[in-house]
C-alpha cells in the first residue's frame, strides 16, 4: 500500500485545498448528476452481457436452444450494445467536459491572481516554477477531476455488481477467486505511488535538460564569444546521461506494474480454473455458470486495477490543488488599500520622508532614511553605480512595496491611494528595457492599444526614431526579432523611450533612458522633449550630465542616501559629487 | 499587449519520401541492431504465452470439465496438470515482458541520447544569422519534445506494432484453425473497425494538433507575461491581458471538448463492432453447435479471443497517431541537422603571428539581410598597442564591425585580418580567446557571482580572483553580499543594478586576458568615476594591449590614440582628437554638444 499518512492535519490541508473547486462542482452539479447517470447505464448494461452468454451456453449444453433464441439473444447483445454507446457518450462528454471547463477556470483564475502579484514575489517564484505550476499542477487536477472520478465510480460500481453476480452464481469460488484482488489492488497502488515518485524525477530532469538549452541558445552571444561551446556540449551531455538514467528507473518499476496486474489477474484466472473447473466436474455448477464466471472476472480485473491507480491520483490531485492554493492565498506585499482615498490630481508631486527599503531582510537596505521632495520641473539624479538610483524610482512607479508613512504623494500616504490609480500616473522607463517580439507599432503602442498611427508617430518622433523605422523593411509593421535582437542597443532604448512617452502621464521617470544613445541623438531626443515637460513632474536618472542640463533641480545618490541637493550652480560650487563627475566629464577644451 | 510570440507555427516542411526518413531513422538504431533483435525474440514469447492462456482454458474445459467419457478423477487429475502449465505460461509471460520493457527503455533513450547530443552540438556550431531567423523557444522544442516523441514511437510502437501483428495473425491462425467458417463471418467486421481507425485517426490528429497549438499559444502567453508582469502592472494592461487570456483559453476549451466528441463517438463504435462479433459468435455458433459442427470450448475459447483481438484494434488508432507526429518531429530534427549555416572553419587553422595585436580591415561591406548592407566598404587598421576609439550615431553600424571581428559573422566582400592572419584562416575558439569583448548586453548565467566571472576559467584560484574582482570595482559589492561571491545571480536569486552587471562583464574579461581588448559602450551604465577607476585598472592590468573602444560617453572616448568618426556604415573621419577638433568636421559638432553642458546653464 502507498504509505499514506492519514492524520487529522493531511485531512484537513486536502480539505481546505478541495475548496478551491467546489465552488466549480457546485456550478456543475446538473451536469456531473446526468454525466454519472450515464455511467451507472453504461455499467448496468454491461453487466447483462454475461448473463446472456450464461443463458446461451447453458441452452446450448442442454440441448433446449432454437435458431429463434439465439437469434433473440444475439440481437438483444446488439441492442445493449447501442444503449451502452448511448450512455458512453454521454458521461464522456458530461464528465470529461466539466474537467477540462474546470481545468481552464482554474487557469483563468491563476492568471487574474498573478497578475495582482508584485515584484517581491515574483523574484522568489521564477517563471518557470510558475510555468509548470500552470501546466503540470493544473492538469494533474484536471485528471483527478475528469478520468479519476470516472474510474473512481466506475471501478466502485462495477466491483460490487460483479462480486455480487459471481458470489449469486457460486459464494465459495467467489471468494477464492477475489483473494488475489485486494493484492491487486495495492500493488497498483504501491507501484504507482512509486512510478509517480520516479516519473516526477523524470520530468524534473527534462525540465532541466529544456532549461539549460534555453539558457545556453539564448545566450548564444555569450557562448560563442566566450568559446564556451566544448563546456556546453559536456554539461548537456551529462544532464542528457542522468535523464537516461532516470527514465531507465523509472522503465524498471513501470517494466513489472503491468505484467504484475496482468500476471495477479490471471492468477485469479488459474483459480477459477483449477476449481471452478473442478466443481463443474462434480456438477456444482453448470458449465454455462463457468463461463460466466470466466467473463465476469474479465470485468472485475480492470476496476480492481483502477481503484489503486485513482487512490494514486486522487492523491496528486490534491497535493497539486494545494500547490495551486498557496499561489492563489499568496498575498502581495503591494496591496490595494481596503478604503483607498479618492486619487488626488497631480500637482504638487512626491514626498519621501525618512524612507529605508532594502531588497531582503538578508542584504543592506538599498536605500537609507532618505527624505526628497519632488515637485513639478525636473529632477535629475546622479550617483554612482549601486547607490539606489533605479530602487528609488522602482518604488516611486509603484513596484515595490513601501513601509507607512515614508511615500506621500500630493502628502497622502502612498498606501493608502488606489494602487492602479497612482500607478496611471506615472509614465516609467525602465533601466532595462524589454522589447517584444511584436509589430514595432504594435511595441510603442503597448500601453495604449488603440493609439492612432499619428500619435505612434509623434511619439515615435518624439524618441528621434521615426526615420530608422521607416528604413526598415516593412517600417512600422517591421516585426522585431526576439527581445529585440536585430535592433541595435540605441534603437531597441528608444523604442522604449517612445513606449513610455505616448503614454502622456503627469509623472514621467526616465532610468538611464539614453545611455545608449549616442550625443547628437540624446541632444535631438532632450531638444524634443523641453516642451513636453513643461508641465511635467519628471524624474531623469542619468550618468551621463549632458541628459541633465535641463533639469531644474539635481540630486546625488550616495549608498541609498542624498548627499548632495541643489542646482547645477550649487552643486558645482559644492565641490562634492557632482563637481568630480562634471569635471571629468568636461575635460574638454571647451570647457577650460 | 498583443503578443502571440514565442509560438510559430511550423514553416512548410520540404516533401521527403517517408521511405527516406525511415532510412535515416534506422541509421540510428543499427548500432544496436542486437537489442532490437531480442526485443522482438522477446514479442514472440510474449504473444505465444497470451494466445496459449485461452488455449489452455479450452482444453480443460472440452477435454476435462465437460468431457464425460473420461472418469471423474482422470478429469480432475487433467484439470490440476493444465492448470499446472497455465502457471508456467504465466511466470514465462512476466518475465518475458518485463525484460522486454527494460530492454527498449535502455537501447531508446541510448539512441536519443545520441541524436540528441549530435543535434546539440550541431546547434552551438550554427552561426548568428540562423539564431536571429529562429526563435529559441522553436529550437529547444526540437530538443526537447521532437526527440521526445520519437523516443515514444520508439519504445511504445515500433515493436508493440510487432506485437500487435503477430497477435493479430496468431489470434487469426487458431480462430481459424478451430472454426474458419465462423472465423471468416469475423473477419468481415475487420474491414469495418479499419475504416472507423482510419476515419477516427484523421479527425484525432487534428484535434490533437489544435490542442497541441492552443496549448502552445497559451503558455507562451503566460511566459511573456510572467516575465513582463511589471509592464502589465505600470502600463495598467490587467484587463486587457486576462481578456486574452481568457479568450485563448476559451479556444482551447472549444478544442478539447470537440476532441472529447470525437473520441466519445470513436470508442462506442468499436465497442459496438465489438459486441456485434459476440453476437455474431452466439447467433452462428450456437447454430453450428445444434448442427453438432462444433463443441462448446470452441465457442467459449472464441468468446475470449475476441477480446484479445480487439484490444490491438482499439490501441491502433492512437499508435497510428504517435508514428505520424514522431515522423514529423524526425523530419523537423533532420532539416536541422542539414541545415549548415555555419562559417567555414579552415581545414587546417594558421597559428596566428606571435604578435597577434594588429587587426586590419580590408574594404569590408556586410549587411544582415542580402541586398541591405551595413558597413560600406570599410577600411580602417589597428596597430599593436594602439587604442582605437570608435564614434558615431546610434545604429551606425559599431556594434556589427564587432561582430565581424569575433567572427559572429564573416563580410559580404572585403577581408579581415587578426595579427596578418586572415580571420577565416584562424581557428574560431582561438581567435575569441584572443580578443576580449566586453558587449552591450550583459549575459547574466543562472549561477553564483564566482562562477559568472570565472565562467570555463576554472583554473583561477581565490588569490587571483580577489585581484579581478578589485579590479572591476567589485569589491563593495561582494563585501556587502551576505554569501560574498558565492551568492546566487539570475532567476530566483538575487539582481544586480545595470552597471554592476557591466562591471561584471570587465570581471570576465579580466580573467580571461586576452591580446586584444574589445569594449562595446561596456560602462554606459557605469557613472564616471567608477569608470576611470576601472580604466586605470585595466591600463594596469592588460598594459600595451590593443583595445577597440565603442563609446557615447566623449570623456570616455578621449583616452584613445586614434578615433574613428562612423555614419550609417561609412568611416566620415579618422585622427587624433586634436586633428579631428582641427578638422571642424562631424567630431567637432559632436564635441560642441556636450560642450554646451559644461557652460553655467
Ligand atoms: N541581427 C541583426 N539583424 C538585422 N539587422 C540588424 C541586426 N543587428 C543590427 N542590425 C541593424 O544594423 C544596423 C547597425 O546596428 P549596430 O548594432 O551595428 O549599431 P550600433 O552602431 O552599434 O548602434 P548603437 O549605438 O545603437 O548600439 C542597425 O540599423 C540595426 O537595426
Ligand atoms: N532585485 C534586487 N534584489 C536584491 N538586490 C538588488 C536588487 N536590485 C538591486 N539590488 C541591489 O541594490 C543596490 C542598489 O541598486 P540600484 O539598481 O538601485 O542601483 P543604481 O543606482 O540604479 O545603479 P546603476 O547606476 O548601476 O544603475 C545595488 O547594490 C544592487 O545590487
Ligand atoms: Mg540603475
Amino acid at each position: 500500500m502507498a504509505a499514506i499518512g492519514i492524520n487529522r492535519e493531511t485531512i484537513r490541508k486536502a480539505w481546505s485545498a478541495v475548496g478551491v473547486v467546489r465552488p466549480v462542482f457546485r456550478q456543475h452539479r446538473w451536469r456531473l448528476l446526468a454525466g454519472f447517470l450515464a455511467l451507472a447505464g453504461v455499467n448496468s448494461l454491461q453487466l447483462i452481457i454475461p448473463r446472456i452468454i450464461r443463458q446461451t451456453v447453458d441452452n446450448l449444453q442442454q440441448g433446449i436452444a432454437t435458431q429463434a433464441g439465439l437469434l433473440h439473444f444475439a440481437l438483444l447483445v446488439l441492442l445493449i450494445s447501442l444503449g451502452i454507446g448511448v450512455c458512453r457518450f454521454g458521461w464522456r462528454y458530461l464528465i470529461l467536459g466539466f474537467s477540462r471547463i474546470l481545468e481552464v477556470d482554474l487557469r483563468n483564475a491563476l492568471f487574474a491572481h498573478l497578475l495582482t502579484l508584485d515584484r517581491p514575489y515574483f523574484q522568489k517564484k521564477p517563471p518557470g516554477e510558475l510555468m509548470a505550476l500552470a501546466s503540470n499542477d493544473l492538469s494533474a487536477v484536471q485528471m483527478a477531476c475528469g478520468m479519476g472520478l470516472i474510474a473512481f465510480s466506475d471501478a466502485l460500481f462495477m466491483s460490487m455488481a460483479t462480486l455480487g453476480f459471481m458470489a449469486y452464481i457460486h459464494p465459495g469460488l467467489t471468494l477464492l477467486t477475489v483473494l488475489p484482488m485486494p493484492l491487486l489492488a495495492g500493488l497498483t497502488s504501491y507501484l504507482s505511488a512509486r512510478i509517480h515518485h520516479r516519473f516526477k524525477k523524470v520530468q524534473e530532469q527534462f525540465s532541466r535538460l529544456t532549461e539549460f538549452s534555453r539558457d545556453t541558445l539564448s545566450s548564444i552571444r555569450l557562448v560563442k564569444v566566450y568559446t564556451q561551446e566544448q563546456d556546453r556540449t559536456e554539461r548537456f551531455n551529462t544532464l542528457g546521461q542522468s535523464y537516461v538514467r532516470d527514465n531507465l528507473r523509472l522503465a524498471l518499476v513501470q517494466g513489472t506494474l503491468f505484467p504484475v496486474s496482468g500476471m495477479v489477474a490471471n492468477v485469479s484466472m488459474l483459480l477459477v480454473l483449477y476449481f471452478g473447473g473442478r466443481l463443474t466436474i462434480r456438477g456444482a455448477i453448470t458449465i454455462g455458470d463457468f463461463a460466466a464466471f470466466i467473463s465476469y472476472l474479465f470485468m472485475l480485473t480492470w476496476p480492481i486495477m483502477a481503484l489503486g491507480w485513482v487512490a494514486n491520483l486522487f492523491q496528486l490531485g490534491v497535493t497539486s490543488l494545494h500547490r495551486i492554493k498557496t499561489v492563489l492565498d499568496a498575498a502581495p506585499k503591494l496591496i490595494e488599500p481596503a478604503a483607498p482615498l479618492p486619487l488626488p490630481a497631480v500637482s504638487q508631486g512626491f514626498a519621501l520622508r525618512h524612507l529605508t527599503f532594502g531588497y531582503a531582510p538578508s542584504l543592506p537596505p538599498a536605500l537609507k532614511d532618505l527624505s526628497l521632495t519632488i515637485g513639478p520641473g525636473v529632477l535629475g539624479v546622479v550617483g554612482r553605480t549601486g547607490s539606489g538610483k533605479s530602487t528609488l524610482c522602482q518604488l516611486l512607479a509603484r513596484l515595490y512595496p513601501v513601509p507607512e508613512a515614508s511615500l506621500f504623494l500630493e502628502e497622502q500616504d502612498i498606501n493608502r491611494l488606489p494602487l492602479a490609480g497612482v500607478r496611471s500616473q506615472i509614465a516609467y522607463l525602465p533601466q532595462e528595457v524589454l522589447v517584444f517580439s511584436d509589430t514595432v507599432a504594435a511595441n510603442i503602442a503597448m500601453g495604449k492599444p488603440d493609439a492612432s498611427p499619428a500619435e505612434i508617430e509623434t511619439a515615435a518622433r518624439a524618441a528621434a526614431i521615426h526615420g530608422e523605422i521607416l528604413a526598415m523593411p516593412q517600417g512600422y509593421q517591421t516585426r522585431i526579432g526576439e527581445k529585440g535582437a536585430t535592433l541595435s542597443g540605441g534603437q531597441r532604448q528608444r523604442l522604449a523611450l517612445a513606449r513610455t512617452l505616448l503614454l502622456n502621464r503627469p509623472i514621467l521617470i526616465l532610468d538611464d533612458g539614453l545611455s545608449a544613445v549616442d550625443t547628437q541623438t540624446e541632444h535631438a531626443i532632450i531638444a524634443n522633449l523641453r516642451p513636453y515637460l513643461a508641465q511635467k513632474i519628471c524624474i531623469i536618472v542619468s550618468h551621463r550630465l549632458q541628459a541633465l542640463a535641463d533639469a531644474d533641480r539635481l540630486v546625488v545618490l550616495a549608498e541609498g542616501r542624498v548627499v548632495e541637493d541643489g542646482t547645477h550652480v550649487e552643486l558645482l560650487a559644492n565641490g562634492g559629487l557632482y563637481a568630480t563627475i562634471h569635471a571629468h566629464q568636461g575635460m574638454q577644451e571647451g570647457c577650460q | 499587449m498583443r503578443y502571440d510570440f514565442g509560438y510559430f507555427e511550423e514553416d512548410h516542411l520540404k516533401k521527403v519520401t517517408e521511405a527516406h526518413l525511415w532510412q535515416r531513422i534506422l541509421g540510428y538504431v543499427r548500432p544496436f541492431w542486437w537489442e532490437v533483435a531480442g526485443a522482438l525474440f522477446l514479442s514472440l514469447i510474449i504473444t505465444g504465452a497470451g494466445l496459449g492462456l485461452p488455449a489452455l482454458l479450452r482444453e480443460a474445459v472440452d477435454n476435462y470439465i465437460v468431457n464425460q467419457g473420461l472418469t471423474i478423477p482422470a478429469r480432475l487429475a487433467g484439470v490440476t496438470r493444465l492448470a499446472g502449465l497455465f502457471l508456467a505460461l504465466l511466470g514465462l509471460e512476466f518475465v518475458a515482458n518485463f525484460l522486454q520493457v527494460v530492454l527498449l527503455e535502455w537501447t531508446g533513450q541510448r539512441v536519443m541520447h545520441r541524436m540528441r547530443q549530435q543535434l546539440f552540438s550541431h546547434m552551438l556550431g550554427l552561426n548568428l544569422s540562423f539564431y536571429n531567423r529562429n526563435p529559441v523557444g522553436k529550437l529547444v522544442t526540437r530538443l526537447t519534445n521532437d526527440i521526445q516523441n520519437m523516443h515514444e514511437m520508439f519504445t511504445s510502437v515500433i515493436v508493440t506494432l510487432f506485437n500487435d501483428f503477430i497477435r493479430l495473425t496468431g489470434i487469426l491462425a487458431i480462430l481459424f484453425w478451430m472454426n474458419w467458417r465462423l472465423a471468416l463471418c469475423m473477419c468481415l467486421l475487420v474491414p469495418a473497425i479499419l475504416a472507423n481507425t482510419l476515419w477516427f485517426s484523421t479527425l484525432a490528429r487534428n484535434a490533437f494538433r489544435r490542442i497541441r497549438t492552443g496549448l502552445a499559444r497559451i503558455n507562451s502567453f503566460l511566459q511573456e507575461a510572467l516575465s513582463g508582469v511589471s509592464l502589465i502592472q505600470l502600463f495598467n494592461r490587467e484587463p486587457y491581458s486576462r481578456e486574452r487570456f481568457k479568450a485563448l483559453n476559451r479556444a482551447y476549451l472549444d478544442d478539447t471538448l470537440y476532441q472529447i466528441k470525437v473520441f466519445g463517438i470513436f470508442m462506442p463504435v468499436v465497442e459496438i463492432l465489438a459486441m456485434g462479433a459476440t453476437a455474431l459468435i452466439i447467433w452462428y455458433g450456437g447454430n453450428e453447435i445444434m448442427q453438432g459442427a462444433m463443441t462448446i470450448g470452441v465457442l467459449v475459447a472464441f468468446l475470449a479471443y475476441m477480446r484479445l483481438f480487439f484490444q490491438p484494434l482499439r490501441e491502433l488508432s492512437q499508435k497510428y497517431s504517435i508514428v505520424q507526429s514522431a515522423m514529423a518531429s524526425a523530419e523537423r530534427i533532420f532539416q536541422l541537422l542539414d541545415t549548415h549555416e555555419s562559417l567555414p572553419v579552415a581545414r587546417e587553422p594558421q597559428l596566428p603571428a606571435k604578435d597577434g595585436g594588429m587587426v586590419v580591415f580590408q574594404n569590408v561591406t556586410f549587411g544582415y539581410a542580402p541586398g541591405q548592407p551595413v558597413l560600406h566598404d570599410l577600411s580602417f587598421t589597428v596597430q599593436p598597442g594602439e587604442t582605437l576609439a570608435i564614434v558615431g550615431a546610434t545604429g551606425s553600424g559599431k556594434s556589427t564591425i564587432i561582430n565581424l571581428l569575433e567572427r559572429l559573422y564573416d563580410p559580404d566582400s572585403g577581408g579581415i585580418t587578426v595579427g596578418n592572419a586572415d580571420l577565416r584562416q584562424l581557428d574560431p575558439a582561438w581567435l575569441r580567446r584572443h580578443v576580449g569583448l566586453v558587449m552591450q548586453d550583459v549575459f547574466i548565467v543562472p549561477d553564483t557571482l564566482r562562477a559568472n566571472i570565472l565562467l570555463d576559467r576554472l583554473d583561477i584560484d581565490d588569490a587571483k580572483l580577489t585581484t579581478i574582482v578589485d579590479r572591476a570595482q567589485l569589491t563593495a559589492l561582494v563585501r556587502q553580499l551576505p554569501e560574498g561571491w558565492h551568492t546566487r545571480l539570475g532567476e530566483g536569486g538575487m539582481e544586480l543594478s545595470a552597471g554592476q552587471k557591466q562591471l561584471l562583464a570587465f570581471a570576465r574579461v579580466l580573467a580571461r586576458d586576452p591580446a586584444i581588448l574589445v569594449l562595446d559602450e561596456a560602462t554606459s551604465n557605469v557613472d564616471t568615476e567608477t569608470e576611470i577607476l576601472i580604466e586605470r585598472a585595466i591600463d594596469t592590468a592588460l598594459a600595451n594591449r590593443t583595445s577597440i573602444v565603442i563609446a557615447h560617453r566623449l570623456s570616455t572616448i578621449r583616452r584613445a590614440h586614434r578615433i574613428l568618426v562612423m555614419t550609417e556604415g561609412c568611416i566620415v573621419e579618422q585622427g587624433t582628437h586634436d586633428s579631428l577638433m582641427a578638422a571642424a568636421g562631424l567630431y567637432y559638432h559632436l564635441q560642441s554638444l556636450q560642450v554646451r553642458e559644461c557652460g553655467p546653464s
